[in-house]
């Protein structure tokens, strides 16, 4: 009998049924791929490292007679455990093109490597490591073939040093230590016998070839300070400065985790309604039960059977549906890395378990209902007869609404815990999207481009200029700064040239020494850059840290920080903090007076440019052209200060892209969630629809009735949501910009977006799906009203 | 004058493949200002019967005549404005607006009516407020549905089926959810809105309610089977009236 009753019921419910499996599988889905990707990103860095071979500590060297500039420290350093060494060419002298002879882009400057020479592992898209090369094909790392969208099989065609090869892309290699979007540089694969053709040239080996070195060791600040002595050293940072590297692939991940957790509230929040609904619902059939002598274990059992099928129905499909779904989650991520985790498919399955028990769970807390319902309520439609507070909210005498609008209203306003489920549902969602939306924006402005080196209208990115300016002393930079300001002010732009240079010099503080870059700029003076606290260095004797510095040596505004330039150690006094995303943070910034040397150069900041007849942005872009002309570099490599930011940041893009898969994974949960409740409302409201109906209702003002009230309820939430989301921004998204050293966001907050536009999708959306779903209202007929119960 | 005539009113449901004649071929004429009564056995098609004449619900084939117009060529749009604007009705399920109190859910078939549109809210309230101290519920006014009793209710329901002055109301077992008191307290507001001119269609299946109406119709197995025309109400006592209607419904197999 009751496999007949549950049959009927499953039939009778349908939809109502096949939306709570809908749920049940989202939620497994969710919970399934959340908990897995959760373990492999939260271990995903150093399970990546650890496989590829990456070591404690890494050096790159670059420059004039670089190769070999280690050997010394790497034999006389006695913490240095082991080593492996890989030499590459710096493509920065190198024409890389593709097939028509049109040049490809590269984020930074490349690196030219024979892979047989590998120091660490290399991994190819199914996460095996590649194989070695024959003549005549490459491999390529990080964002290269999309960023310049090739793909395996393409020619990439190298000519310098009167050499010229026609290379193969045999395909993508994972590169651990330089992969990831915020390192940036491509590294370019060739065989043994084709780099031997550029090692063969002296010119090449001199000039252009360094050394990228990965030291293992248990005492990291011994290495970094015995590297800090050493010359050539371009790069120099430690296993967890690598592993922040990541932070931006990470970040994309971890909002999806966060969206899974938020959508799994949801998925359980609207569970709990529906089941709980459900057997609020069916008063009449319980109270028969029990009437006719039925004990509550067995009713009960009855309902538990039911919602046990389904959350098993449900729980089996949405793991399946995990595998894909969290793949997709985490492609972003995966393509630049090697993820795994030792668990395999245990969170899966755990997360699946966890959905069926915590489903079985509400059912059997809403179906202690069955207890407290009597026979009576079979007879009394489930009214006790007893109310204490009053229901009605509004008074229609004294409102001017038409009739749907304040019955909608008033419902809302009435019944507020009704609808929470619907708000707290679609303002989380919400929320999550705007908070992204504002982050996008953020990104895709250039008010982060002061966090790099001060702000200018035109920036040169260049790297064979890069390389020269490199190489340039002070005065030689200066005559060429002033060249180009001379020259463009003849062709009517006057302006100021200047750049940022940053510096390896032993640093000290309290007794040690640390490993932390120095940053000057070339013609330019201290007020131009941007800083958050105390005051401008006036001098060489005064600096300013980053907020990151501070903490790494404890050294505040008034301590005195040592700096050995070779000719002269200066005590400095820390002045001012200010905020920076190079080098992940770890940079102290000097007066332009301190006394560095073209010697002690690991970098040069692109060439930038600021016109001093304050042009608009139009004319800025048009000048664009002309400063791309004079300097003889590429259309992409001149680039105004928010495409600067952009080049920098490098995950804006892939940023948007989640922000939009949030859009439409929010937007499909609005559907599921709308269609559900609007369901159950329609269902329980059966009696009033008819009696509104019967006294002269059209079908269009009934539906415009369920219509408003979604839409006032979605609208609350899109309030909700818009308000909460700039708190939340700061909230949620500046720790993760601390973590590259960038600790004070200025957001940039689009009122149209934040309060109009995406709020107003989801209320359309809402909208629309309600009005479809309340369509069925047109089936409850005026007469209709006889037959209810 | 007949208010609303049914011609030959057919209505068929088919469940399960099978063909179910509720209403066969019935014809009848109302007149303006008569209290009919629908009598009969249970699933005779009284309700149907009701449901299909007052446009409520689709009739298979037939005519009903109401206004002039051939409501059952209407359509849904159209029955609803008449069903505002002309009709009235009241059914023994007393449903209402849960979240509106007794005030609101009277005055919302006015508010929802373009039949007074240049009436303000307040005149509306002061209508709606009128019935109910005409039915003698206005101390429950601001009242939720949940917090008055069954016959207080129906009241309600009454004056929310008077709200925008129809020209017919219909009743379906109005007092059937209803004590003895509460049913005879019904069935005299009834009588009184009768007596003001509105005429009054009703099921039932209690005979003492019945014999308030001025006609009778007794319905078996979808079609009329006899009418009854009471005597007027000052030639005999309601006992009688009641009796009389007794004796009649016995002779039909009542």
């Amino acid at each position: 009998m009751f496999l007949r009753i549950l049959k009927k019921d499953l039939k009778r419910k349908k939809t109502m049924n096949i939306i709570l499996v809908l749920f049940i599988i989202l939620a497994t889905m969710f919970v399934s791929s959340g908990l897995n990707n959760v373990i492999t990103v939260a271990n995903g860095t150093d399970y990546y490292l650890d496989q590829a071979g990456v070591g404690d500590y890494i050096v790159i060297t670059m420059g004039e007679n670089a190769v070999g500039s280690l050997d010394d420290m790497l034999a006389n350093t006695p913490e240095i455990k082991s080593y492996r060494m890989e030499n590459g060419g710096m493509g920065g002298r190198l024409e890389v093109s593709r097939d028509g002879g049109e040049k490809v882009v590269f984020e930074n400057m490349p690196l030219f490597q024979d892979y047989d020479q590998e120091g660490i592992n290399y991994y190819g898209a199914d996460n095996e490591i590649l194989p070695n090369l024959s003549s005549g094909h490459c491999y390529v790392t990080g964002s290269f073939l999309e960023n310049n969208d090739m793909e395996p099989g393409d020619h990439l065609y190298l000519e310098g040093y009167d050499i010229k090869l026609d290379l193969i892309i045999d395909g993508k290699a994972k590169d651990a230590l330089l992969g990831s979007d915020f390192m940036g540089n491509t590294r370019i694969f060739l065989s043994t016998e084709d780099m031997n053709k550029f090692t063969s040239i002296e010119e090449f080996t001199r000039y252009d070839m360094g050394q990228v070195c990965y030291i293992d060791t248990d005492d990291v600040a011994a290495v970094a300070a015995a590297v800090n002595k050493c010359e050539n050293v371009n790069f120099s940072e430690s296993r967890s400065t690598i592993k922040i590297a990541y932070v931006m692939d990470l970040i994309v991940a971890f909002i999806t985790l966060i969206l899974s957790v938020c959508l799994m509230i949801v998925s359980f929040v609207v569970l709990k309604f529906t089941i709980t609904f459900t057997i609020t619902e069916e008063f009449r059939e319980i109270g028969v039960m029990k009437a006719i002598g039925i004990s509550n274990l067995k009713i009960r059992s009855l309902y538990l059977g039911k919602y046990l099928m389904m959350a098993i129905v449900g729980g089996v499909i949405g793991f399946v549906a995990s595998f894909p779904f969290g793949n997709l989650l985490i492609k972003s991520v995966s393509d630049n890395m090697v993820l795994g985790n030792s668990l395999g498919i245990i969170p899966n399955i755990v997360g699946a378990i966890i959905v069926i028990i915590t489903i079985m769970l509400f059912a059997y807390i809403s179906t202690g209902k069955v207890k407290t319902a009597t026979p009576i309520d079979a007879i009394r439609n489930g009214q006790t007869g007893e109310r204490f507070a009053k229901k009605s909210r509004l008074k229609l005498k004294s409102s001017k609404a038409n009739a749907p609008s304040f019955m909608a209203l008033n419902d809302v306003l009435s019944s507020p815990k009704r609808y929470l489920t619907i708000i707290i549902g679609f303002a989380l969602c919400t929320l999550f999207v705007l908070v992204l939306v504002n982050t996008v924006n953020t990104m895709k402005s250039d008010r982060l481009v002061g966090t790099f080196s001060s702000r200018a209208d035109i920036y040169v990115d260049n790297q064979s200029l890069s390389l020269r300016n490199m190489t340039r002393t002070r005065d030689e930079m200066m005559e060429f700064i002033n060249d180009t300001e001379a020259d463009l002010a003849d062709m009517g732009m006057p302006c100021r040239a200047f750049l940022d240079y940053q510096y390896q010099y032993p640093i000290f503080y309290d007794g040690q020494e640390y490993a932390i870059k120095i940053q000057q700029g070339c013609n330019t003076t201290m007020d131009s850059y941007d800083f958050m606290e105390g005051t401008v260095p006036q001098n060489k004797y005064e600096i300013a840290i980053s907020p990151v510095v501070s903490e790494l040596t404890g050294a505040q505004i008034g301590d005195t920080i040592t700096i050995d330039y070779g000719t002269e150690k200066i005590d400095c006094t820390v002045v001012a903090y200010f905020d920076t995303m190079n080098n992940l943070g770890k940079i102290i910034r000097v007066h332009e007076d301190a006394p560095t040397d073209v010697s002690a150069v690991s970098g040069a900041w692109q060439f930038q440019i600021s016109f001093t007849d304050d042009p608009t942005e139009d004319e800025i872009i048009a000048r664009k052209d002309k400063i791309r002309e004079y300097l003889d570099v590429y259309d992409d490599e001149v680039q105004t200060a928010t495409e600067f930011q952009i080049k920098c940041l490098a995950v804006t893009d892939t940023m948007e892209t989640v922000q939009n898969l949030l859009l439409a994974i929010t937007l499909v949960v609005v559907l599921l969630v709308t269609i559900l409740m609007e369901r159950s409302f329609i269902s329980d409201e059966k009696g009033e629809i008819a009696i509104l109906k019967a006294v002269g209702f059209r079908d269009g003002r009934v539906i415009l009735w369920q219509v408003l009230r979604f839409g006032i309820v979605a609208l609350i939430a899109g309030i909700i949501a818009a308000v909460l989301s700039i708190p939340m921004t700061h909230l949620c998204i500046t720790p993760i910009f601390g973590l590259m050293g960038a600790t004070q966001i200025d957001y940039v907050i689009d009122p149209l977006k934040i309060f109009l536009v995406y709020p107003g999708i989801i209320v359309v959306m809402t909208v629309v799906v309600t009005f479809f779903t309340a369509l069925y209202t047109k089936t409850i007929k005026a007469c209709d009203t006889a037959s209810i119960e | 004058m007949a208010i609303i005539e049914a011609k030959d009113l057919c209505k068929t449901y088919v469940v399960d493949k099978r063909q179910n004649n509720v209403l066969k071929n019935v014809s009848l004429k109302v007149e303006r200002g008569e209290m009919v009564a629908i009598m009969g056995p249970s699933g005779s098609g009284k309700s149907t019967l009701l449901y299909s004449i007052s446009g409520m619900d689709r009739a298979t084939s037939g005519e009903v005549i109401f206004d002039g117009k051939d409501i059952t060529k209407l359509g849904e749009s159209e029955l609803a404005d008449i069903r505002l604007d002309k009709m009235g009705f009241i059914f023994q399920q007393m449903f209402m607006m849960k979240n509106l109190s007794i005030l609101d859910n009277i005055m919302l078939p006015a508010v929802e009516s373009k039949k007074n549109a240049s009436e303000s809210r307040a005149d509306k309230q002061a209508r709606a407020e009128e019935l109910l101290r005409k039915l003698g519920i206005i101390e429950v006014a601001d009242n939720d549905i949940n917090e008055v009793s069954g016959g207080q209710l129906q009241r309600a329901c009454i004056a929310r089926s008077m709200m925008n002055s129809p020209e017919i109301l219909f009743a379906d077992e109005p007092t059937g959810a209803l004590n003895r008191q509460s049913s005879s307290e019904v069935m005299d507001e009834l009588c009184k809105l009768n007596a003001e001119g509105t005429t009054i269609m009703m099921v039932t299946h209690d005979a003492k309610v019945a014999s308030k109406c001025s006609r009778v119709l007794y319905i078996v197995d979808g079609h009329i089977e006899g009418e009854y025309v009471s005597p007027a109400a000052n030639t005999i006592s309601d006992k009688e009236r009641e009796r009389a209607l007794n004796n009649w419904l016995t002779d039909l197999g009542w």
